[in-house]
């Protein structure tokens, strides 16, 4: 993949809450169309910094552009509208709405979702549902999860859960996926699932921006990587070339 | 002796029914937890009160002390209680619909519908303090006879016409994309905001609505019964309101109504006919209605918290085959 | 350190104007009982207040059967710890363990609340009624002019507050209970018995919450159930403004709460009292729920 444009660039961030500096000057860029790993030990504030891009915590200061546009003030769902798209490290499905239902929810464009659009009532927003839920089914069926359609999400499996997520935030079509451990707490064939959908996504051209904390996991998957301690960058590159620096495996690599 | 009792029953019904509809669209569907409903059905009351009144300098109403009076004739004091809910969910909302533990919330909203009533109460210039407005004008009366024998009807029929109108408007939000939208801000709100839903504007939108409809409940009830004082509208309101939702079930507009029929309306008649029947001393009864109300709370928030008739599960046309169990009811 | 010097000079302060004093030690006897049961088991419990004016109750009829107030008061005590007690063993603890929401606990304790309110109400009847304990003669001191009950008030607050403080700080039961407020799972690791923990604290402060009602009822003119959410709000209003959670914060809380309800009331309108204390409450709930002084509270309110 020809390297363009980096598709996020974060400079200098910074999130300081209650005397603790989380972020502590971060600056970085995404490149377009790659899996990117964001590692360190833990507390290094890799979660942290994620919610910052994300727009689910405001940066103290430090800017975010999202291919050369400024979303260091935008809100988290306004980001998202712009196709950043993060998950979260813990489940969270919509429990009491069916698998379907979850990724309708995400769907951007359906003339049904505002109070005007729903009183208008059925006919108004049918088409666009039928749109939705036609592309709905085609990533589960992806994702081989067309059986569970109308069941609740919040009785699926914790590996079940992650493809939610996953398939969620891909019915926004984003440009960029920030995805927060994706693979922890998970059973190893849903692992190799995750593996396998990342790369066809990677082919498909989409960028992600991922932290894990398997290193044998990052470095099957990811194309370079960033690593954080203490709130600080201390160092980035392919995983081969950062073994070889001293610092880093002191910090944190065991081998 | 029959007519009225009917009429009282009907008229109930219809104000309890919509009362509910429009907690459930907030609570049920949306997750907010508006411990201070009650204030929005007293503002509606109020507002088609002094609508609809004389001014004060009348003689006949020159015993009570209010602001307002414009003699407006119906519809539009029950368009000016149903404004008035809405407007007051402006405030109230900006202030009290930040993001804060669900108890915390709960009960700030609770004490500041206490404060609203304390406050009320003691301003007498305001909306006549403690004692209240009395002589609310009833709709069309200088149309109509209201007490001849067409009159019930003819309000039972606009209460009825009101009913419809909720119902019509809450099924067409609550079975929307809109709908689902509000349900999944309820079930995770972090994870809606991070899917392009706006919370803040959500929740402004339906609790907004919720008012308008609850300032509209307050503007039927008042016309029926004429009167209004702080003491028709105190905290305990919203709870048998919130145990309806409970008994009946939340989230789904069925179970709403269930919940209006089975326990403001419900309790209330049972209440009533146990007076009637002679079966304890009089003072004791309202009291045990209170321990029921409770109890009832208790118990289904233990063995069913769903309620009577849960939220249904939405299956859609054309998927696979659906299994239905543990309890899941299909749409 | 500085907390401790902080509530000396705001007592000095007080002591100064002088009328706020009784008001901020009855308060204070509220607000850290109902402090320390959301701490221990993070319950608001909202039927406080009842169990207060049924403590209220306890005293008023043994002083009508010629009982002294000073006495009853301690029955009162007695009533407030066996209920709060039996309160939380067989009605809040259940659910908990069920899994109820924060919002659900709330829906349960209100409607105990109600149930004991409605449960009385055909026992004592709707009316007001007051202790046969005349004030006392007038003491004067400075610019301040108090009756022998309210000193006799303010003196059994100050002890109480110390009896506490030195509970928490000294006792190993103080110990464990600090421990289990912060860590539940971790106490019990250690080695505590955190259930055992658990029924003192609601024994200790559902005493307290009798003292509190029995004071409370001294304290006014007359007293009925009706007076029960206004003695819960004022007591959740110290506890919040103090931060949640912590009995010293709920001594503040009181200290501000009293304060600024005894000046509001003189300097406006005494109707209002009750009310402004109510607006402090949903006004900190709101803009700074973990209160005015806590800086990361043990169980702050986030999102």
């Amino acid at each position: 993949m020809p390297p363009e444009h980096p598709m996020l660039v974060a400079t200098d961030v910074h999130r300081h809450f209650e005397g603790m500096h989380a972020v502590d000057g971060v600056s970085l860029e995404v490149p377009r169309g790659q899996i990117t790993g964001l590692i360190g030990p833990n507390g290094a504030g890799k979660s942290t910094f994620m919610a910052v891009v994300a727009g689910t915590l405001p940066a103290t200061s430090g800017r975010i552009l999202l291919e050369a546009e400024d979303i260091t003030r935008a809100p988290a769902y306004a980001r998202a509208r712009r196709g950043l798209v993060r998950t979260f490290q813990l489940p969270s499905e919509f429990a009491r709405l069916t698998v379907l239902e979850n990724l309708l929810v995400a769907a951007p464009r359906n003339r049904g979702d505002s109070l005007f659009g729903a009183l208008m009532g059925r006919r108004y927003w049918a088409q666009d549902e039928e749109r939705i839920v036609t592309e709905a089914r085609s990533l589960l069926q992806r994702f081989g999860m067309s059986a569970k359609e109308s069941d609740y999400a919040g009785t699926m499996s914790g590996g079940q859960k992650r493809l939610i997520e996953i398939m969620r935030a891909l019915m926004l079509h984003p440009r960029i996926l920030l995805l927060d451990e994706p693979m922890s707490g998970v059973h190893p064939r849903v692992i190799e699932q995750i593996q396998y959908y990342l790369q066809v996504l990677r082919t498909e051209g989409l960028t992600i921006l991922m932290v894990e904390h398997e290193l044998h996991l990052v470095e099957q998957l990811c194309d370079s990587v960033f690593v954080m301690a203490q709130g600080k960058l201390i160092g980035s590159g392919t995983m081969a070339s950062l073994r070889r620096q001293r610092e880093i495996v002191d910090a944190y690599l065991v081998g | 002796m029959n007519t009225f009792y009917a009429t009282n029953l009907l008229i109930y019904a219809g104000v309890d029914i919509i009362a509910l509809l429009a907690l459930n669209l907030q609570f049920g569907v949306s997750g907010i937890v508006n411990f201070s409903f009650i204030v929005f059905q007293a503002a509606g009351a109020y507002a088609a009160a002094v609508l609809s009144m004389p001014p004060d300098s009348n003689p006949d109403y020159s015993f009570q002390i209010y602001f307002g009076g414009y003699q407006l004739p119906f519809p539009l004091p029950w368009i000016g209680g149903a404004v008035a809910g809405g407007l007051l969910a402006i405030p109230i909302g900006l202030v009290a619909l930040r993001k804060l533990r669900s108890d915390y919330q709960a009960i700030a909203l609770l004490v500041t519908s206490i404060i609203a009533n304390e406050v009320i109460n003691n301003a007498r210039p305001f909306l006549n303090g403690a004692a209240g407005l009395a002589l609310v004008p009833k709709p069309l009366q200088d149309q109509v006879d209201t007490q001849g024998d067409y009159y019930p009807y003819l309000l039972i029929g606009l209460t009825a016409a009101c009913v419809a109108l909720v119902w019509f408007v809450s099924a067409r939000i609550v079975n929307s994309p809109y709908g689902r939208s509000l349900r999944a801000m309820r079930e995770n709100e972090l994870a809606a905001n991070a899917l392009g839903k706006n919370p803040v504007a959500l929740k402004m939108t339906i609790f907004i609505v919720g008012g308008i409809i609850a300032g509209l409940s307050g503007a039927i009830l008042v016309g029926y019964l004429s009167v209004w004082a702080p003491s028709t509208w105190q905290y305990p309101e919203t709870i048998i309101l919130f145990a309806a939702l409970i008994v009946g079930g939340r989230g789904n507009n069925v179970g709403a109504i269930l919940g209006a029929l089975l326990v403001p309306v419900g309790l209330e008649e049972v209440t009533r006919l146990m007076v009637h029947l002679n079966l304890g001393p009089p003072n004791l009864i309202p009291a045990l209605e209170w321990v029921v109300i409770g109890l009832c709370i208790l118990g289904f928030l233990w063995f069913r918290p769903e309620g009577v008739r849960p939220e249904p599960r939405r299956v859609f046309d054309g998927g696979p085959d659906v299994e239905l169990g543990e309890g899941v009811h299909a749409t | 350190m500085r907390l401790r010097v902080l509530v000396l000079s705001l007592l000095i302060f007080a002591a100064a104007f002088g009328f706020g004093l009784v008001s901020m030690s009855v308060i204070a006897l509220a607000a850290v009982g109902f402090t320390m049961q959301f701490g221990i088991t993070n319950m608001i419990n909202l039927a406080y207040g009842q169990v207060m004016i049924a403590s209220a109750y306890v005293a008023y009829y043994l002083n009508r059967a010629g009982v002294t107030i000073w006495v009853g008061m301690i029955a009162g005590a007695v009533f407030g710890a066996v209920f709060s007690f039996l309160l939380n063993r067989f009605v809040y603890a259940p659910f908990q363990r069920k899994g109820t929401s924060l919002l659900g606990m709330v829906i349960v304790s209100l409607a105990v609340s109600l149930m004991i309110a409605n449960l009385l109400l055909p026992i004592v009847g709707y009316f007001s009624v007051s202790y046969e304990e005349h004030g006392g003669s007038l003491v004067r001191i400075g610019d301040v002019v108090l009756t022998n009950n309210q000193i006799a008030i303010i003196v059994l607050s100050v002890a109480l507050m110390l009896g506490i403080h030195a509970l928490l700080r000294y006792t190993r039961l103080g110990k464990a209970m600090r421990a289990t407020a912060a860590n539940p799972t971790l106490a019990r690791n250690c080695g505590i018995p955190t259930q055992r923990v658990i029924d003192m604290v609601w024994l200790i402060t559902g005493a307290l919450c009798g003292v509190a009602g029995v004071v409370a009822a001294l304290n006014s003119d007359s007293f009925a159930i009706a007076n029960g959410a206004g003695f819960l709000i004022t007591a959740l209003a110290a506890a919040v403004v103090g931060g949640a959670g912590q009995p010293y914060g709920a001594m503040i809380g009181a200290v501000v709460i009293g304060l600024v309800t005894e000046l509001s009331a003189a300097a406006w309108s005494p109707e209002y009292k009750e009310v402004v204390a109510f607006g402090i409450l949903v006004l900190v709930m709101v803009l700074r729920p973990q209160g005015l002084l806590a800086k990361r509270g043990a169980l702050a309110a986030a999102g």
